[in-house]
């Protein structure tokens, strides 16, 4: 009740009361507009009803005070003794308070005259709107006003609408004519009063309802501002999953933008039909449901991932009246977290295949049938494999014997020179003795730097490999090789000496033939030139026998092409297995003066090396061309013949005309390119290569030719 | 070149049989021809006698070769055209041959070669004989004849024998 400060319209009413009529007191009292105008406006009707004076106080329910409110005619010295305490019990005021019923008190310490004191409470004869509306008995002021109950001051409060009520009390101090008489006599005066209660009742409950109001509002701008100032969108819907109330963050995306541009209202759009579909699904699956959502950022255009909270929102009835959404940007979220799956699932994988690798290194480790060593920068042995381990021991020092240690000395000398030496490898000779066989062995020791990420070495690795051994597979190659060629010679030697024998009485017997050509009787001549013939292959084979390639075949004009034709002919089929493309060009050529087989076995020779040069393919050129003389007499056939292959090393490339020489391994005799020398040589012509490993090689041959 | 206008040539093989079939051979064809089966008759014969050509065996008997009876030839005859008839000769045979100027023929041989090689010879030492009137005292050997040769292919023996470089 807003009646903080006393008041005191003495003033007023004297003015007042030059008026000559007065109106009704009903009507004086209906004037209030607010709840503390009531009781100045009661004071001077209670004084139009011929009582001397009056007043009104007030109790305070937070303090339980009792203070006077208003007084008329009141001496202000006197109100003091009005002023006490709810708890103040022996006071005769606070005891009427207590009591609820009008009373007359004649001889009291708080005043001289006899005084009427009747108590007042917030009271009503019917409910008041909210108890109405939800149909309850229990509001205060229709309690109040049945005094079902014995009113309890400390229990003002209606349990309905909340509202603090008010007590209060009217005094009066009674003419002295009237001090005798009872209460009844003054039926008037409380009529007066109940009236003014009711009409205080109601201003009361107006100014509680407008105080409410006030605070709701407060309250209201509040939780807009706590909406507004969420960063996340939150929107209210009605049933229907129309937007009743959104904030910023969900105008954002709900909200059609003032600049607007079709592809925005069309992205607003679209976020309104998601996020009406999500609700109806979080409906129906449940109240606590959330769901992924994801929406169109009106303003930036960039797509957004949310996760939608809804949670109903019920009336005072119970009944639900919308569903509040909260959304959670989880764009940033589900970014990292995919991003930490993608990068969990390559750890994975790293991990799969450092373990594949561990285990096939540890496989290569295991069957490199070497000893292995590593050690730390400190060249102290981590990690040997079994041989390795036979040589310098186990980790564990008590194992070692003394040749281990002699190893291991070695060892680390050898180790600690290479991890401080520039190289990032290094092979050389390492003595170790053997403690199987007591024996030194010398190894051929590669060693090789694994770094850490500053640069510095961290470990090194060494790989020992047994020369003795090698060695001796070296050896016997050599031997084999030696034994070969002794083999080759010694037959090339025998077939010589036999050819030799038998050339000398064949030259006889030849010669004997030819004498006898023209003393031969008519019917001898078929058996003389069976004799004839026979005798001449015989010497052919002699021939054949005496030189590798020193063969009968006379010497005539022939175009190379047509014999690099042959060549290829023939071997067209085994260059296409192994996918070599064939590239000739052929240019008009004189005719050179050549045994034909022999320089076909020059071509195929040439061609069949190129073709092994490139086992995996490659490209065959050929190429032939007269260079004429400066005399217009002489003149060269030049031919050239290219392949794409592995090209000749250039340590070899001094030595592959010599016998025995080859690039094939055990495949090729290391005969080929010395019979094509001879050959070419033999026929005054002009042999020369190139090569570049890895590219290819290119021979060349230049033949001699004459203008006849 | 004999009183009767006949070439005088010079055959030298350990293997008597191949020894006279050489002999009938180049005497059919008209030549005079002197046989001899060791190296020690033939360097005798030349220190005696000019011949027009020599025909040599290379290896002769203990170990002496044909070089030593041509050396001897040419002592006396420097221009004396050669050949060495043999069945295998290294490298270093056929280069010293060639470097001599003598010719090289492999056995078996062909007639047709034997004869046309040993008119070649005698035709290109003939030649400034021919011009000058004289006997024997040619200049220095030049290269083949142009003239055709009675038989054989002139071509073929001269590469066998002056040109290509023996191989073996």
């Amino acid at each position: 009740m807003a009646t903080a400060e006393v008041r005191f319209p003495e003033e007023r009413i004297n003015g007042r009361r030059a008026s000559a009529e007065r109106r009704p007191a009903i009507l004086r009292l209906l004037e209030a507009e607010r709840s503390e105008e009531i009781f100045p406006l009661l004071l001077e009707e209670i004084l139009a009803l011929g009582y001397p004076r009056a007043l009104a106080v007030d109790v305070n329910f937070d303090t339980g005070d009792i203070t006077p409110a208003a007084a008329l005619k009141w001496p202000r010295q006197q109100l003091e003794k009005f002023s006490t305490a709810l708890w103040v019990s022996e006071h005769q005021l606070v005891g009427v308070l207590h009591s609820t019923q009008p009373a007359i008190l004649n001889k009291t310490t708080i005043h001289n005259r006899p005084i009427y004191v009747h108590p007042i409470y917030y009271s009503n004869r019917s409910l008041c709107w909210e108890a109405d509306r939800i149909r309850t008995g229990s509001c205060l002021a229709v309690q109040n006003f049945r005094k079902e109950k014995r009113i309890r001051l400390e229990e003002q409060v209606c349990p309905t609408c909340d509202m603090r009520a008010y007590a209060a009390a009217v005094i009066v101090e009674l003419p002295k004519q009237s001090a005798a008489q009872g209460i009844v006599e003054h039926a008037e005066l409380a009529e007066l009063i109940e009236l003014a209660n009711r009409y205080l009742s109601r201003l009361f409950k107006v100014e509680h309802y407008y105080n409410r109001m006030r605070d709701m509002e407060i309250t209201i701008a509040q939780m807009g501002t706590v909406m507004q100032s969420m960063a996340d969108p939150v929107i209210l819907t009605d049933t229907q999953h129309r937007v009743i109330m959104q904030n910023k963050a969900a105008e954002r995306f709900f909200k059609v933008p003032d600049e607007m541009t079709e592809g925005l209202v069309r992205a607003v759009e679209l976020n309104n039909l998601l996020f009406s579909a999500a609700l109806s699904s979080m409906l129906v699956s449940g109240t606590d449901a959330h769901r992924d959502l994801t929406l169109v950022d009106a303003i930036e255009g960039e797509e957004m991932l949310f996760e939608a909270v809804s949670a109903p929102t019920y009336g005072p009835d119970g009944i639900q009246i919308g569903t509040v959404t909260v959304m959670r940007d989880v764009t940033d979220l589900r970014r990292a977290d995919q991003e930490l799956r993608a990068n969990y699932d390559k750890l994975r994988e790293a991990e799969e295949v450092v373990r594949q690798d561990r285990d096939r290194l540890n496989l290569i480790i295991e069957n490199v049938g070497d000893p292995i060593v590593v050690c730390d920068s400190e060249s102290k042995i981590v990690l040997v494999d079994p041989l390795a381990q036979e040589l310098f021991g186990t980790s564990a020092e008590t194992a070692r014997d003394t040749a281990q240690f002699q190893n291991l000395t070695r060892l680390n000398t050898y180790v600690g020179s290479f991890t401080y030496s520039f190289a990032e490898r290094e092979t050389a000779p390492l003595k170790l003795i053997s403690p199987s066989l007591k024996q030194e062995i010398e190894y051929d020791a590669r060693s090789g730097k694994i770094f850490d990420e500053r640069g510095e070495v961290a470990y090194t690795v060494t790989v020992l490999r047994d020369l003795t051994a090698l060695r001796k597979v070296e050896q016997l190659k050599v031997e084999r090789r030696m034994l070969e060629i002794e083999k080759f010679a010694a037959t090339g030697r025998l077939a010589a000496t036999i050819a030799h024998e038998v050339n000398n009485p064949m030259e006889a017997i030849k010669n004997a033939i030819y004498l006898l050509a023209g003393a031969v009787p008519e019917n001898a001549v078929p058996v003389y030139n069976i004799l004839k013939s026979e005798t001449e292959r015989v010497a052919r084979i002699v021939r054949q026998m005496l030189g590798l390639y020193r063969n009968t075949e006379q010497v005539k004009p022939v175009n190379v092409n047509t014999i690099i034709e042959d060549t290829l002919l023939l071997l067209n089929r085994q260059l296409q297995r192994v996918n070599v493309e064939i590239k000739t060009d052929l240019r008009t050529l004189p005719d050179a003066v050549i045994a034909a087989d022999q320089m076909r076995q020059v071509f195929s020779n040439l061609v069949i090396n190129a073709k092994d040069a490139m086992s995996k393919g490659g490209k065959l050129i050929i190429r032939s061309r007269h260079i004429p003389g400066r005399d217009d007499l002489h003149g060269w056939v030049r031919i050239l013949i290219a392949d794409t292959g592995t090209g000749i090393p250039p340590e070899m490339s001094r030595t592959i005309f010599e016998p025995f020489v080859t690039t094939k391994g055990e495949k090729g005799t290391g005969l080929g390119l010395w019979i094509v020398r001879g050959i070419i040589q033999n026929h005054a012509g002009k042999l020369s290569v190139r090569s570049k490993l890895g590219q290819g090689t290119v021979f060349r041959i230049d033949l001699p030719v004459m203008k006849l | 070149m004999t009183a009767q206008g006949k070439y005088r040539v010079l055959v030298v093989d350990d293997d008597a049989s191949v020894l006279v079939t050489y002999r009938l051979i180049l005497e059919q064809e008209g030549y005079e021809v002197a046989a001899c089966g060791t190296s020690r008759e033939a360097i005798a014969a030349v220190e005696k006698k000019n011949f027009d050509a020599i025909l040599c065996d290379y290896s002769l008997e203990e170990q002496h070769t044909g070089f030593e009876v041509i050396s001897a030839a040419r002592k006396r005859n420097p221009d004396v055209p050669a050949a060495l008839l043999t069945g295998y000769a290294t490298n270093e045979t056929a280069d010293e041959a060639e470097a001599q100027g003598i010719g090289i023929m492999f056995k078996p041989i062909e007639i047709e070669e034997f004869l046309a090689t040993t008119s070649k010879m005698l035709r290109r030492d003939n030649e400034p004989k021919q011009e000058n009137g004289k006997e024997n005292d040619s200049t220095q050997p030049q290269g083949g004849g142009q003239g055709r040769q009675q038989r054989g292919n002139g071509g073929v023996g001269r590469r066998r024998t002056a040109g290509g470089p023996a191989k073996s």
